[in-house]
């Protein structure tokens, strides 16, 4: 009786299939994320318990950095309007060519007044200038007068207001930015924060795992 | 696929004398560039997907001088946290600022929930004074803490000058900078 030989089989497997598949999704995901422009305020959140993400869109963020000073950044859509309205309420006078130029720039961060020379600013030019950041205090609250301009540019649709504080910024200067919104008759609003687990044994871990809604803060 | 077929020239016969050229596998091993492609992927979903910011929901009220647009308290349910510099936190119950305590941002949660313990959940209220020395994070701090242990009734203003002023004897007798 003659065994069966049995086949020796090539365990050489093609991967060019499989490398072509991993190149591909590389470059989806290199392709589909936007890196972020938020270098150009460097703030360090603090973190907290809340799951929920930070919207991106019709956004209007308040940041606030370590030394107190406060910057605007609004999502790209809502500049054109904002800055439209801005000028007319505050006749600032502004061209064509300079809200070309606003809707370009980052952030804002500087008062009213040293506008047009700031939004011309180059991004690499923007780390050596000294920046004076919106004024916020009781007496020149220039804040609430952006504020006010993105509410009349956004009537009637909802606007994310989201301020983002710096880990050691002082409470009173995000007292003054709560002010300026309060003025305004706005008093909801999200303190951006990075993430951080729910303690065990809390409250909240208890009920989110009686599977409750989310929690409402 | 990575192989190219070589044909031998179209048709002609090649005489006796011509020698073949030796055909070279053209196949390349992809194993280590699949490798590289794949570990490039996970290194990309991990960076981008743990730099997502959340946001933490806060209202405010609005400010009223009429008193029965109020929030009314009883001062059996009352809590007051008081922040102060050196991450230092303060706390009373009822109304008596007098009676200051001083504890850390890890203890308070122990008193938040003592508290909450023995009070009726429908009287329960907390009211948070971040002092002008605090920082943003000692606010945001405490407000997470309302979160975590599922505070339905809290609010947030200025401490009175009365207060501000027990927080600086304390902070001075405490030596806290």
């Amino acid at each position: 009786m003659g065994r069966a030989k049995i086949k020796r089989g090539n365990t050489n497997v093609d991967m060019t299939a499989m490398c072509d598949v991993a190149f591909l999704l590389l470059s989806f995901f290199i392709l589909t994320t936007h890196f972020k422009p938020s270098d150009a305020v460097e703030v360090q959140p603090p973190s907290s318990v809340a799951s929920k993400i930070a919207p991106e869109k019709d956004a209007f963020m308040v940041s606030i950095k370590m030394d107190g000073k406060v910057f605007i950044q609004m999502s790209n859509d809502m500049k054109g309007d904002v800055i439209d309205e801005l000028s007319t309420a505050r006749n600032l006078n502004l061209s064509a060519e300079d809200k070309k130029y606003f809707i370009q720039s980052y952030f804002v961060g500087t008062p009213l007044s040293q506008l047009t020379q700031f939004i011309r600013l180059k991004p690499e030019d923007m780390s050596k200038v000294k920046l004076t950041g919106v004024p916020v205090d009781s007496t020149n609250n220039e804040l609430q007068a952006w504020i006010n301009a993105a509410i009349n540019a956004y009537k009637g649709r909802k606007i994310n207001f989201l301020i983002k504080g710096d880990n050691n910024s002082k409470y009173i200067v995000f007292r003054n930015v709560i002010n300026a919104f309060k003025k305004n008759e706005v008093f909801k609003y999200q303190l951006v924060t990075n993430p951080e687990g729910i303690p065990l044994g809390s409250e909240l871990e208890k009920k989110n795992l009686a599977g409750e809604s989310a929690p409402e803060q | 696929m990575a192989e190219m077929e070589v044909k031998s020239g179209g048709g002609h016969k090649k005489g006796p004398g011509v020698k073949k050229s030796k055909k070279l596998s053209t196949r390349v091993d992809l194993t280590p560039m699949c490798d590289l492609g794949f570990l490039l992927i996970t290194f990309f979903i991990f960076t981008t997907t743990m730099s997502q910011p959340t946001a933490m929901n806060l209202a405010m009220p609005k400010d009223t001088d009429k008193p029965d647009e109020l929030n009314k308290v009883k001062e059996s349910g009352a809590l007051t946290i008081m922040m102060g510099k050196g991450d230092v936190v303060y706390y009373y119950f009822s109304n008596d600022p007098t009676k200051l305590q001083t504890t850390g941002y890890k203890d308070i949660r122990g008193i938040i929930l003592e508290k909450k313990k023995n009070t009726p959940a429908d009287d329960l209220f907390i009211t948070i004074k971040p002092d002008k020395d605090a920082t943003y994070k000692n606010a945001v701090d405490i407000l997470d803490e309302m979160a975590i242990n599922t505070i339905k009734r809290y609010a947030m203003v200025d401490p009175t000058d009365d207060e501000y002023k027990l927080i600086q004897l304390t902070e001075q007798a405490g030596g806290i900078k």
